[in-house]
């Protein structure tokens, strides 16, 4: 092997080792660990959140006076052609069986409560439903049934009265879009709850709370408690009107007025407790000293001292026209009054009615929320896994720990479970929309745990070009020499050739010695 | 079918149907149809908060005044054994602050301690410190707190959590307590007198952790002082509390706020099954002032040089028209606390019997009176309740300011200096003095960041009287512990029971080696130096008694920030210039001298310009 040759070689080895061990070594060593995260999985879930799902509710009807051995089939078309004529964003059905007392008894014994349809003969035709448990009693007359309009009623009564809250969320509007979500607070299993009585000045109050809760609020809470949990407590704020006073010199004072000088911002309680939702109730009188009139512009209704009204997503604001005298004892006449509007306040606040539409029938409204909120959990974690993997995408240099891509896995698991509980029609009890509910609060927690992991924001302040900055001046010179040496190679082939050419002529010998003679020849180093 | 009229007449009376059972209370309560009973009533007895409040006056030597401002409440009484998520269960709270009861009852905190303090106790001069000084803290900010917790680590967890939250609370530093600023003391901060009061435990298989961490100098202002005012129900806004402004009361001499927390049940055998437990808060503001400085800037926003006819001269010296020698400190003094504070008292505090009370401790040749619509109206124990709602001032006046109330004497004076040169090792050095004519017994609490490493081996005691001159370590020092830092983990922890002879001097000292930090431990101001806590020294006889040195500033070697960045670059380029020569050594082609001149000798400029001449008259035919 010549020398030119052997040193193309050792030159290509250089090169070589350089580009193809070198270069991605560093790579390597220098690169960020990012957990493979199933992309795909997550993007076709984001485009069609509930491909998979399919509600299916069983409701079981039973008559009390006549026998209707195929009400349930005939039901079930009605029903599903109802069903049918709209458009259903998220795929729902409902399953009529027929009435079997020792199941449901059975069932019963063990907590479970079905949805039930009685069918009672009476002189008119209508509906109601029970307001403590899942029983919806539709009334028929003689000439309903010789028409055979019966089993339409049932399903009209179900689909549009029983089964509302289903039939608007699911069917008619937008899942997470309805039109009380202005109001609404974010749906949380747990939610904090404070109730304060705000006083302008600083003479002594008292108010028998304790009592008034302990009747009004402990049942409500127990009955809320499959959907939401809540912590209460009460506090006497002193010198605190809200700011109302500023409004004292004002003529003509809207509520607009109002809501623009109001200052809620002492009273947020979410900053002392662990609970991540927060509702109040702020009872304010205004001070004595500054208004001892009151304040202008509370109508007064009757005995009814004060008004009340909504801010959303907060909370219930109660002001009250007349200052309280120095030790003044608020009494459990007028708390009964006031937390009974705030309860009933309260269902809009967690978007279980509106103010143009109330409950149909709580238990069973309470039921059906279940299943939606669950749906919407389920619909808010694979968000938050989109908006995960479009960050991961964004951020190249985001490192994705280990730990990311487990619970990644894991919300996926129990979406999967929640979707077996929701399409399961042996699966329709109260027990099971409660477990779906629990497990759907679990995947928008684990969800969220994997988005705010804070291991993955560590890497971003160490930025590629930082890194490139650093090893440059290793790379930069190596790089060169490497390459200029490669390139120069390839040239020599060519000039070593022409060298040879150059060589042969005798005439130029002779021409090379005089000039040498000359003395032409200088000492210009082109030899690298 | 019903018609949608009859549909919502049904919905509306199933709702407020299911709702009336739901809350097992009958339909005609519902508003608008209650008017049975009365809505408001007034006690006649009054309403009573366990809250309280007192403002203490009293002039210190040299026209200096302190002014104690002194805070009590007790939170609603609770069972540890309750759930808030038990639907029955409600939390109350009335005088005592939202802010810091949820986080104690989530944190498992017994006792909580947080002190805020700045400036320069002159103890020689002042005597005692406040409160003998249990309410007062090092200069910056300290935290100290008991927690009950399943383990050491559990309690870290919630000692953490705590520090976070204060953190926010107090819009102070107290985040950064970490694990290496936190200790466990041992023999200090009163260990038996915990077991005597019986901290309750809430679950009898757990254990109370003491924590203590500061945090040496850190700056306290105005923002620290708003929390502090927010957690009080009078808001700032009545009582005395109303005196407390930001921009005054941190124009002095020394200030100190202070938080204590305990936790009491009504019976400490029972709690566990249905005993109330309550919390008792004391809140602290305690500030010196030098009188005649405040009242200069009241009458002189911006400082300029007094005018001939304001200048008092030296007589003793020579004076005239162009010189004069100021003479000492006036002794006569009139002012109101309005001019101290900026404002009036607005109001008394209403919510309990016994209304805002403010006391001066002043000798016969004060006068000490309270200012109330131009009038003035003085008492013969210098005692002043606030009864009424308006604005109150007090005034005083002296002819010799100098004579002031008794002072009680300071058991014990300590101070603790750094000795020793150079950016690698340095001393320790603390003098004991004991002035009076009695032995003091006392604990000595000391921590030391992981980068002071000490050599224990080095404590030297020594002894300044001829009298103790045959005083060795042991005869003074009764039982000590010590716990060894580990690099960023943890601080040394140096504590000592140690009994100090009647009218004796000592000084203890010590050596240490500095550490070096990594990179990324120095802040960003690292030429400022470390400051180091204060050493807390806690008297056990004869008389109880608290006092902290002055903190300490360490210089430790800091290093050129852009070296990394240089090293890189240097350690680069050599290997840069090594590779390219091994390279070159490598795949170039080796030559002759003769051929290289050859090579030479056909790429000269002239040797080409030659050849072209040829190849021109080649082709010429010449």
């Amino acid at each position: 092997m010549s020398t030119l040759s052997l040193r193309k070689w050792v030159c290509a080895i250089f090169v070589l080792t350089y580009v193809v061990i070198g270069l991605p070594l560093w790579d390597r060593l220098t690169n960020i660990y990012r957990a493979p995260l199933p992309r795909d999985y997550i993007k076709s879930l984001h485009e069609n959140k509930f491909y998979d799902v399919h509600v299916t509710i069983p409701v079981y009807i039973r008559s009390d006076v006549y026998k209707f051995p195929d009400i349930h089939a005939a039901t079930q078309i009605q029903v599903n052609h109802l069903l049918n004529s709209k458009k259903q964003n998220v795929q729902w059905s409902l399953e009529i069986l027929l009435f079997n007392e020792t199941f449901i008894e059975l069932e019963k014994a063990q907590g479970r409560e079905y949805h039930i349809v009685t069918l009672q003969l009476d002189e008119f035709v209508g509906y109601n439903a029970a307001y403590d448990s899942k029983n919806t009693v539709v009334y028929f007359d003689d000439p309903t049934v010789a028409r055979n309009d019966l089993p339409f009623f049932v399903a009209q009564t179900l689909v549009e009265h029983t089964f509302n809250v289903e039939w608007g969320y699911l069917s008619n509007g937008d899942l997470m879009h309805s039109e009380h979500n202005a109001v609404a607070v974010n749906y949380n299993p747990e939610i904090h709850l404070s109730i304060n009585l705000l006083k302008g000045d600083g003479s002594p109050v008292d108010w028998e709370i304790e009592e008034t809760l302990k009747t009004y609020f402990t049942p409500f809470r127990r009955f809320l408690s499959p959907l939401v949990n809540f912590t209460v407590d009460t506090s006497v704020v002193y010198f605190n009107d809200l700011n109302l006073h500023s409004l004292n010199n004002t003529d003509n004072i809207t509520w607009t007025d109002v809501s623009h000088s109001i200052d809620l911002s002492e009273l947020s309680s979410m900053n002392y407790f662990s609970e991540d939702s927060a509702l109040n109730l702020a009872i304010v009188f205004p001070s004595k000293e500054t208004n001892p009139e009151g304040f202008s512009f509370v109508k007064v209704d009757g005995e009814q001292m004060w008004e009340s009204f909504i801010v959303p997503q907060w909370g219930v604001l109660v002001i009250n026209k007349m200052p309280l005298e120095a030790n003044t004892v608020v009494s459990k006449d007028y708390l009964d009054a006031v937390l009974y509007k705030f309860a009933n306040d309260l269902f809009e606040l967690l978007g279980l009615s509106t103010q143009f539409d109330s409950l149909f029938s709580p238990v069973i409204t309470i039921d059906s929320f279940k299943r939606i909120r669950a749906l919407q959990n389920m619909n808010k974690s694979v968000e938050t896994l989109w908006s995960l993997i479009k960050l991961t995408e964004q951020f190249k240099q985001m490192a994705i720990p280990r730990d990311v891509l487990e619970k990644v896995k894991e919300v996926l698991d129990i979406r999967l479970q929640i979707v077996e509980i929701l399409n399961n029609p042996a699966k329709g009890d109260d027990l099971s929309w409660d477990e779906a509910l629990n497990l759907s609060n679990k995947m928008v927690q684990r969800s969220e745990e994997a988005f705010f992991d804070g291991q993955m924001l560590k890497q971003n302040f160490f930025p590629q070009e930082h890194k490139l900055a650093v090893y440059m001046p290793l790379m930069g010179p190596i790089t060169i020499v490497l390459f200029t040496g490669f390139v120069s190679l390839f040239k020599e082939t060519e000039s070593g050739s022409k060298e040879k050419k150059e060589s042969l002529s005798e005439e130029e010998k002779k021409e090379v010695e005089e000039t040498k003679a000359v003395g032409a020849i200088e000492g210009v180093d082109e030899i690298n | 079918m019903l018609c949608n009229t009859m549909v919502s007449i049904v919905h509306t009376l199933l709702f407020l149907i299911g709702l009336a059972i739901a809350t097992e209370e009958p339909l005609n309560n519902a508003e608008g149809t209650n008017v049975s009973g009365q809505k408001f009533r007034i006690m006649e007895t009054g309403i009573q908060y366990p809250y309280e409040e007192h403002l203490n006056i009293r002039p210190l030597p040299h026209n200096h005044l302190l002014t104690s401002f002194e805070f009590e409440m007790n939170s609603e009484p609770f069972f540890p054994g309750d759930s808030s998520l038990d639907f029955d269960t409600y939390d109350h709270y009335t005088v005592f602050p939202k802010a810091i009861e949820p986080l104690l009852r989530r944190t498992d905190v017994k006792q909580l301690h947080l002190r805020f303090t700045r400036g320069y106790w002159d103890s020689e001069e002042w005597g005692r410190l406040p409160h003998d000084g249990f309410k007062s803290g090092g200069s910056g900010v300290e935290l100290w707190a008991l927690i009950e917790g399943s383990s050491k680590e559990d309690a870290f967890k919630k000692w953490k959590t705590l520090a976070n939250s204060l953190s926010g609370s107090f819009c102070a530093s107290i985040n950064f307590i970490d694990v290496s600023k936190t200790n466990y003391p041992v023999l200090s901060f009163n260990p038996q007198d915990r077991e005597e009061q019986g901290i309750p435990l809430f679950n009898p298989t757990n254990n109370l952790y003491l924590m203590h961490a500061s945090l040496a100098n850190e700056p306290i202002c105005t923002e620290n002082l708003t929390p502090l005012l927010k957690l009080l129900p009078s808001k700032g806004k009545s009582g005395i509390s109303s005196l407390l402004d930001g921009h005054k009361l941190f124009d002095s001499t020394w200030h100190n706020m202070a938080i204590d927390v305990k936790t009491k049940c009504v019976d400490n055998n029972h709690y566990l099954n249905n005993g109330e437990c309550f919390f008792e808060m004391e809140a602290n503001v305690d500030v010196v002032s030098h009188i005649p400085s405040v009242l200069a800037r009241n009458k002189n926003p911006i400082p300029k040089p007094l005018g001939g006819e304001d200048l008092y001269c030296d007589l003793s010296k020579p004076y005239d028209g162009y010189q004069c020698f100021p003479s000492p400190e006036t002794t006569e003094i009139q002012f109101s606390l309005s001019d101290l504070f900026g404002k009036n008292i607005s109001g008394s505090n209403d919510l309990s019997f016994t209304h805002s009370r403010i006391c001066v401790s002043i000798t016969d040749n004060w006068l000490a009176t309270i200012k109330m619509d131009e009038g003035l109206f003085g008492t013969d124990d210098n005692c002043f309740d606030l009864t009424e709602n308006r604005n109150y001032d007090i005034y005083m006046e002296s002819g010799s300011t100098n004579e002031v109330a008794q002072i009680d004497d300071v058991p014990i004076y300590v101070s603790r200096s750094l000795t020793g040169y150079g950016q690698d090792h340095g001393g320790l050095r603390t003098v004991f003095s004991n002035p009076t004519s009695k032995p003091v017994r006392l604990s000595y609490y000391e921590s030391l960041p992981w980068f002071m490493r000490i050599y224990l081996s080095t404590l030297e005691m020594e002894a300044t009287s001829e009298a103790h001159k045959n005083l060795t370590l042991n005869d003074i020092v009764e039982s000590r512990y010590y716990m060894p830092s580990i690099d960023r983990k943890r601080s040394t922890q140096l504590e000592f029971i140690m009994t100090i002879p009647a009218n004796c001097t000592i000084s203890l000292a010590y050596e240490f080696d500095k550490a070096l930090l990594h990179f990324t431990e120095y802040p960003p101001d690292a030429n400022h130096g470390f400051e180091i806590e204060s050493l807390i020294i806690t008297i056990l006889e004869p008389v109880p008694y608290q006092l902290r040195t002055a903190t300490l500033l360490v210089y430790l070697s800091t290093p050129d920030f852009s070296m990394p960045y240089n090293v890189i670059i240097i350690s680069s380029t050599i290997m840069g210039l090594i590779f390219g020569t091994l390279y070159n050594l490598i795949t170039k082609r080796m030559v002759t001298m003769e051929e290289a001149e050859n090579i030479l000798a056909t790429r000269s400029i002239k040797y080409k310009l030659m050849m072209l001449r040829q190849r021109i008259l080649s082709k010429l035919g010449l």
